[in-house]
């Protein structure tokens, strides 16, 4: 394993090229990038029990066919499809089915929570006010970040994943919905839920201070 | 008129720009009469904002992950 420092790579070909070429900073500049990714998609496809041994596994076949990548879609789209494969196969191996519902569990107290409305759906309290409104102030605070980490961790699966790909890595609904399988409809709700327990995260962040 | 809940519902659909015509309207006509609404949209057009600019994938040892890779080859 090489101890010098990893050089830069911004240009995609030039770490194909690194890649097929076997080197091993090349290897781990695009395990630092997809590791993450790799873990919340093989999580919402077949749970916690087998997301590592498929991350596993999609690193060695990912090893091993990098010589065949034929550049039809990015190095991203080739490594979500890889890993995406790699845990339907596990989950079809294990004869297991997993619901949506088993990976995207409605959070009680949620937003869209039935409590939070009055019967004529009016909300039943004030929505929350926050003492700092202001984006550019709050993308400086460090707890915040730690905060928004930590909500992301222990979002349900399948919320994360749609949350990772679709609004972090900008993911198209086509790639999202074939390696989540799930429809454009789902992935919108999915983001939504999402969206709102960071919502209620920052409330309670604005509240007091901490997540 | 919408009410609260079919706005909250709505509300991503409706900061990504994904709602019809029809709904769009709908729910800027909500938005004129109701504050609390206002606020919640106005906030959670904030939280798309932080989240994707402060989330960070976290750290990996990417290197004791190649060496287990490499033990499997």
């Amino acid at each position: 394993m090489t101890t010098q420092p990893t050089p830069n790579y911004t240009d995609e070909q030039q770490l194909i090229t690194a890649l097929i070429a076997g080197d091993d900073r090349a290897f781990c500049e695009i395990i630092s990038r997809f590791q993450y990714i790799m873990v919340s998609i093989a999580r919402a496809i077949c749970g916690e029990t087998f997301a590592d041994d498929v991350v596993q596994d999609s690193w060695v076949a990912i090893h091993k066919n990098i010589g065949k990548f034929e550049h039809r879609s990015s190095l991203k789209t080739w490594v979500i499809t890889i890993v995406s494969n790699e845990a339907k196969a596990r989950l079809r191996r294990e004869s297991r089915k997993i619901s949506l519902d088993e990976l995207d569990g409605e959070i009680p107290g949620s937003y869209l929570d039935g409590a939070n409305f009055k019967p004529d759906g009016h909300w039943q309290s004030a929505t929350p006010l926050w003492t700092c409104e202001s984006p550019e102030e709050l993308l400086e605070e460090t707890q915040l970040q730690y905060c928004i980490n930590k909500t992301l961790n222990i979002l349900p699966p399948a919320q994360k994943a749609a949350f990772i790909l679709r609004e972090i890595e900008q993911e198209s609904f086509e790639v999202i919905c074939e390696a989540l399988q799930v429809s454009a409809a789902n992935v919108r709700v999915l983001v939504h839920r999402a969206r709102l327990t960071l919502m209620q995260m920052i409330d309670r962040y604005q509240e007091t201070g901490s997540c | 008129m919408l009410k609260c809940k079919e706005v909250a519902h709505l509300a991503s659909e409706y900061i990504d720009n994904n709602t019809t015509a029809k709904i769009t309207w709908q729910m800027r006509l909500h938005l004129i009469t109701c504050a609390n609404c206002r606020r919640f949209i106005k906030h959670l057009r904030t939280t798309k904002l932080l989240a994707v600019k402060l989330a960070k994938s976290g750290d990996v040892d990417a290197e004791a992950i190649l060496r287990k890779i490499k033990e499997r080859i």
